[in-house]
C-alpha cells in the first residue's frame, strides 16, 4: 500500500520563554498522502504556521513523531534536514521573501546554490523552466524590488519550484496580494497540483481554503476538524490574467 | 550582475562577491581599512630593511675583515652605559699605546694594523673656518682602508715620525674650505700652525650619522703631540688574513693584549677586542628592535582594520538574519552559511591586501626618492616576499575578524531568522 508522505503521530509543540511555556500544538495526527491539496485552515494564533514549520523541518516537535516519506524526523541531522528542505520540499511565504536588489534569474537560482548532489543536472534551464511556469520570462532580468506583489509571489513560487520538490508548502500565499493577484497564484498553486505535486496550503481565509481539495481545521493547537472539499473553487481564468 | 557568469569561483565565493555588489559603498570602505594597514605594513617592512641596510652601509665602510681594539673602563662591559658614561664624564683611559699595535702585528692571521685616535680642532683657510674631526693614523691606514686619493698622496712612517706638518682632506672637507680651488700644496692653520695639504681623498658618500669625506686624516704622532698633546691611542685596527679564524684571532691578540698591560683579571680589561662580526651582530639586535617596533606599529593599524571588518560583518549578519533563515530554509547547511559569510570577509581583506600593496610599494619608493634627495643613501626595497606576506597577513586578519560573525549567523535557526524579518 502507497505509504503517506507526511505522517504525524500524537505532535506537539511547547515554547519555553524564560520559563513561561506555551503549549502551541497538542496531539496532532495527521496523515497526508502524495499528490493531496490540502488546506490548514485556522485563526491567527490556532497554531496552523507551527504546524508548518514542523512539518516543513524549519522547527522540530516537542514531543511526539513525525514521520515524512516513511522515515522518522527525529532521527535526521540538521544537514540531512537542509538536503530535504532542498530536494523535497519548496517553500512558499506570505511576505515572499526574496533577496533585495537581486534579479528574478538569481532569486530562482538560490536553492540550485544547496544543490551538492547535482540532482538538477542543466541549472540554466531548469531555472528558465521554473520562470516560465509562472509567466515571468519577460521580467527575467528584473530586480526583485521593481516587481508587482503578485510578480514577487510568482517569482518566490519559481524558486519553490526549479528544485523539483514533491511537497510544496505555502505559507498565507496571497496574504499581501490583491484579489486579482491572488487568483493567480491560486491558478498556479491548483495547476501544480494538477501535475503531482503535492500542496499543503496554510491560510485563514475559508475562500482561499476552499481552492484545496481537502481542509484540516486548526483551532488552539489541535485538530478540529478534517474534511474533503465538496465544491472546490476554480481560479480558471487565471492563465489568461497572466497573459 | 544578474547572469554575470562566476563559475570559476565556488558557490560561497560567488555568494560573497554577489553579496558584496549589493553593499557596494560598505564593501569599499571596509576594503580600505585593510588596504590602510596593509600599506603600513609594506612600508615599514621596506623601510626596515632600508634602515638596517643604512645602519649596516655606516659600519662595513670600515670593512668587514677586521679586528678593531679598543680602549676601555676597567671592570665595565665595552657596551654599557658606565663605560659610556665614564668616557663621557671624562674617565681618559691612557695605556693603549702605539707599541702595543707593533706587538699585535706579530699574531698569526694579523696582516696589517694600524692605530688610530680622533681629535677636533678649528681648519682655517683664508676666511673659511671649520671645526673639523681629526683621525689621527699611522701610515699603514692608506693600505689597509678602502678610502682612496682623489688627488696628492698620503703622508708616511717617516712624516708621521717626525711630527710632520702634513694634512689629507676627506672630499667634502676640501669643498667646504677651498670650493672649486686646487687644495693640494696649499697651507691651512690648525691651532695657528701652518699644515701643508698634501691629499685629498675621494668622495666615499654615505651622508648621515658619520662621514668620512668630513674628516682630516693626520699622521698619528704631530695629532697626539702638536694637536692633543698626548701619548696613547684611542684604537687599534687589524686587518686579518681569513676571516673565517677572525674568532681565534680575537681570543690570541686578547691573551696578548693581557699580557702586554699585565692583566690577571679579565674583570679589569682595560681594552675590548671586537670583530665586525660582532660588530654587525650587535648592530643586528639594534636594527632587529627597530623593525620589531615598526611592525607592532603597522599591526596596529591591521588590528583596527580587523575589527573594522569584524563590525561589518556583524552589522551584515544583523542586517541579513532573514536572507540566512531563507537560505537554510532552502536547503543550506551551517556550514554554507559559515563559508559565505568567512568568504566575504576573506574576499574583503584580499582586495584590501592587493590594494595595500600597490599603495604600499608606491609610498616605499616615494620615500626612498625623498629620502636620497635629502642626501641619504636610502635604498628602495622590494620583494616578492612581501606580497605575500602582506596577502597571507591579510587574509588571516579577514579569517579570524570573519569567524565570529560567521558562526553566529550559522548557528541561526532557520525559523527563528526568518521570524526576525
Amino acid at each position: 500500500m502507497d505509504q503517506p508522505l507526511i505522517k504525524t503521530i500524537h505532535l506537539c509543540k511547547e515554547y519555553d520563554n524564560d520559563g513561561v511555556v506555551t503549549k502551541v500544538l497538542h496531539n496532532i495526527d495527521l496523515e497526508i498522502k502524495r499528490g493531496e491539496f490540502a488546506a490548514i485552515m485556522g485563526p491567527s494564533g490556532s497554531g496552523k504556521s507551527t504546524l508548518m514549520q514542523i512539518l516543513g523541518f524549519l522547527e522540530r516537535p516537542t514531543c511526539g513523531q513525525y514521520f515524512f516519506d516513511g522515515k522518522e524526523g527525529g532521527q535526521f541531522t540538521d544537514d540531512e534536514l537542509a538536503a530535504i528542505r532542498n530536494e523535497k520540499i519548496g517553500f512558499i511565504f506570505q511576505s515572499f521573501n526574496l533577496l533585495p536588489k537581486t534579479s528574478v534569474f538569481d532569486n530562482v537560482r538560490l536553492p540550485l546554490l544547496y544543490d551538492e548532489k547535482h540532482r538538477i543536472k542543466n541549472q540554466h534551464e531548469a531555472i528558465i523552466a521554473a520562470i516560465k511556469a509562472v509567466g515571468l520570462y519577460h521580467r527575467m532580468d528584473n530586480l526583485s524590488n521593481q516587481l508587482s506583489g503578485g510578480e514577487k509571489q510568482r517569482v518566490a513560487i519559481a524558486r519553490a519550484l526549479v528544485t523539483e520538490p514533491e511537497l510544496i508548502f505555502a505559507d498565507e500565499p496571497t496574504g499581501n496580494l490583491d484579489s486579482k493577484s491572488g487568483k493567480i497564484i491560486m491558478e498556479i498553486l491548483q495547476d501544480l497540483n494538477e501535475k503531482g505535486k503535492t500542496i499543503i496550503l496554510v491560510t485563514h481565509e475559508k475562500y482561499t481554503a476552499e481552492h484545496a481539495r481537502r481542509i484540516i481545521k486548526i483551532m488552539d493547537g489541535t485538530v478540529e476538524n478534517d474534511y474533503l472539499v465538496k465544491e472546490r473553487l476554480f481560479a480558471k481564468n487565471a492563465n489568461d490574467l497572466i497573459k | 550582475m544578474s547572469r554575470f557568469n562566476l563559475n570559476f569561483l565556488k558557490t560561497p565565493g560567488k555568494i560573497a562577491l554577489d553579496a558584496m555588489w549589493r553593499h557596494k559603498v560598505r564593501a569599499a570602505l571596509t576594503i580600505l581599512g585593510i588596504t590602510v594597514g596593509i600599506t603600513a605594513v609594506i612600508v615599514v617592512l621596506s623601510a626596515g630593511r632600508a634602515i638596517e641596510d643604512f645602519i649596516v652601509g655606516q659600519v662595513t665602510m670600515f670593512g668587514t675583515d677586521y679586528i678593531n681594539v679598543e680602549v676601555k673602563v676597567p671592570s665595565t662591559e665595552h657596551v654599557s652605559s658606565e663605560n659610556v658614561s665614564s668616557m663621557a664624564q671624562g674617565v681618559t683611559v691612557t695605556t693603549l699605546k702605539e707599541k702595543d699595535a707593533e706587538e699585535l702585528k706579530k699574531i698569526a692571521n694579523v696582516r696589517d694594523v694600524y692605530s688610530g685616535q680622533t681629535g677636533q680642532a678649528v681648519f682655517s683657510y683664508q676666511d673659511q673656518n671649520k671645526v673639523t674631526l681629526i683621525f689621527g693614523v699611522t701610515e699603514s691606514f692608506d693600505a689597509i682602508d678602502s678610502g682612496e686619493l682623489d688627488e696628492g698622496r698620503f703622508f708616511t712612517d717617516a712624516e708621521d715620525k717626525s711630527l710632520a706638518r702634513v694634512v689629507v682632506l676627506g672630499s667634502s672637507l676640501k669643498e667646504k674650505l677651498f670650493g672649486d680651488e686646487d687644495a693640494v700644496g696649499k697651507q691651512i692653520k690648525i691651532k695657528k700652525q701652518s699644515y701643508r695639504v698634501i691629499g685629498v681623498m675621494k668622495e666615499r658618500g654615505g651622508a648621515g650619522i658619520f662621514s668620512f669625506d668630513d674628516i682630516a686624516f693626520l699622521p698619528l704622532q704631530t695629532l697626539q703631540k702638536l694637536i692633543l698633546g698626548i701619548d696613547y691611542v684611542q684604537f687599534i685596527y687589524l686587518q686579518v688574513e681569513n676571516t673565517a679564524l677572525t674568532d681565534v684571532t680575537v681570543d690570541d691578540v686578547t691573551v696578548r693584549m693581557r699580557e702586554l698591560h699585565k692583566i690577571d683579571d679579565p674583570t679589569k680589561d682595560d681594552f675590548a677586542v671586537m670583530s665586525a662580526a660582532e660588530g654587525l651582530a650587535l648592530l643586528g639586535t639594534i636594527t632587529g628592535a627597530i623593525k620589531i617596533l615598526l611592525f607592532a606599529l603597522a599591526s596596529i593599524s591591521l588590528v583596527v582594520g580587523g575589527v573594522g571588518i569584524m563590525n561589518v560583518m556583524y552589522v551584515a549578519v544583523a542586517e541579513r538574519t532573514f536572507e540566512i533563515g531563507l537560505r537554510k530554509a532552502i536547503g543550506a547547511k551551517s556550514r554554507d552559511i559559515l563559508s559565505q559569510f568567512l568568504a566575504e570577509a576573506v574576499v574583503i581583506t584580499f582586495l584590501g591586501g592587493i590594494a595595500g600593496i600597490a599603495i604600499g610599494t608606491g609610498l616605499s619608493y616615494l620615500v626612498s626618492v625623498v629620502a636620497n634627495s635629502f642626501g641619504y643613501a636610502w635604498k628602495f626595497h622590494f620583494s616578492p616576499q612581501y606580497i605575500l606576506l602582506a596577502v597571507g597577513v591579510s587574509v588571516l586578519v579577514g579569517i579570524i575578524s570573519g569567524i565570529y560573525p560567521a558562526r553566529t549567523a550559522a548557528r541561526l535557526e532557520p525559523i527563528v531568522a526568518l521570524k526576525r524579518e
